[in-house]
């Protein structure tokens, strides 16, 4: 049976798989953010870093 | 283990413009035999270190060569100068002390690649490597700072255009050859303009610039030449692109070189799980980037298909400038999360 987990950003159950492991990454089934796995019991979830953009090299 | 600042200094110290890197392929192969790695030059002068034996290969992929500028090496305060402290002599000497300093369970091989001719349109060091790993993850050495990974980089299409006409006396009302190539770049910039003008992110568009142009004139013949470079998004459709870019040149001559498509790294994978912990144990509020430039990612990327990302320290706005430097605070803190890093990876990686 997956993992539930509620999405930070916009409140959505986000399921997880049974063999999820700390620091993966997941995207919200809802609102496409992403997530990180920061402890998995119990389960905790996270906004994954933000990504940016930059010039180079 | 080397004063990590006296070796970047001697790297810096020494001139490695792209195709001249063989002064500094022979000192990184002496600084790494004293360092335990097995060190050689390879066929295509990159400095090759190889430490640990097995299955199991980590890659760590930096480039040797600078664009041209020199730039006194020099300390000032917190801060070392010299050509290539940036992009990318600090980066590489960061994988060297990194990977002597982690040690290697049974059945990793843990490979530091100084490549030749990265800043050139050739990455002919990176390209001589793709059949000799097959790397179950690979990092890039190229200036991401030290709290940011790099995931993805543009592509890169480079136009040479060359249209050559019979002289005409200004007076008369016909194009020019340089009017026939100022038309063609603007057709070019259009065409770049139009391509995904709704994405936000430059890295989701095409960028276009004018690289060089020049004409002249021997009384009989008109010429006009210009060089364009176009930075690429993912999934641009190069061999449509180029079909189109002849047909708009019309009489005029096209050539393209320096093709690379555009690449974009999974995010979900041991190799970036072990840097994000290792950014948060030193202190670090870890990022994710992408590049509007590209990189040797680009070139082995799409062949090796394993964990990639680029890391090291330095702004890369310094990238190619006069006042390219390193902060030494950040180039020491980046060896620390480089060898946490590894260390995590290789215990990961490691047959069970």
């Amino acid at each position: 049976m997956a993992k539930q987990v509620e999405c930070p950003e916009c409140g959505a159950t986000v399921e997880l798989d049974d063999d999820v492991i700390s620091g993966e990454i997941v995207e919200c089934p809802d609102c496409a953010v992403e997530l990180e796995v920061t402890s998995v019991d119990p389960l905790e979830v996270e906004l994954a870093p933000e990504e940016d953009e930059d010039w180079g090299e | 283990m080397p004063d990590p600042v006296v070796l970047l200094e001697r790297m810096l110290a020494i001139p490695s413009l792209s195709g001249q890197e063989d002064a500094l392929a022979a000192y990184l192969v002496q600084a790494m035999e004293g360092l335990g790695f097995r060190a050689r030059v390879d066929e295509a002068g990159n400095a090759v270190g190889e430490r640990g034996e097995g299955p199991i290969e980590v890659v760590l992929l930096g480039h040797m060569d600078t664009v041209p500028g020199h730039i006194p090496v020099r300390r000032e305060g917190v801060r070392l100068y010299g050509r290539g402290a940036v992009d990318a002599k600090g980066p590489l000497a960061n994988f060297i002390l990194a990977a002597a300093a982690v040690g290697l369970p049974p059945g990793v091989k843990l490979v530091v690649v100084g490549a030749v001719e990265e800043e050139a349109a050739t990455s002919a060091g990176a390209r001589h490597v793709l059949d000799r790993y097959r790397p179950a993850a690979v990092i890039i050495g190229e200036p991401s700072g030290g709290d940011r990974i790099t995931v993805g980089y543009k592509g890169r299409l480079l136009i040479d255009y060359h249209v050559s006409l019979g002289a005409a006396h200004s007076a008369r009302d016909e194009e020019t050859a340089c009017e026939r190539a100022i038309n063609y770049w603007l057709w070019a910039k259009g065409f770049a303009e139009a391509y995904g003008a709704a994405e936000t992110r430059r890295f989701d568009r095409v960028d276009c610039a004018l690289r060089s142009m020049a004409s002249g004139s021997d009384g009989l013949v008109e010429w006009a030449t210009m060089g364009i470079a176009l930075r690429l998004p993912l999934g641009f459709p190069a061999d449509a692109f180029q079909e189109a870019a002849r047909a708009a040149a019309g009489t005029a001559e096209v050539a393209f070189r320096g093709y690379e498509a555009a690449y974009r790294a999974d995010k979900n994978n041991p190799l970036v799980r072990a840097l994000l912990a290792a950014i948060r144990a030193q202190g670090g509020q870890p990022r994710f980037t992408v590049k509007t430039g590209t990189s040797d990612m680009n070139v082995v990327g799409p062949a090796w298909q394993c964990p990639i990302v680029a890391y090291g320290p330095g702004d890369s706005d310094l990238d190619h400038t006069p006042d390219e430097h390193i902060e030494l605070d950040e180039y020491r803190r980046t060896i620390t999360v480089l060898t946490e890093a590894l260390r995590h990876l290789v215990a990961d990686l490691a047959p069970r």
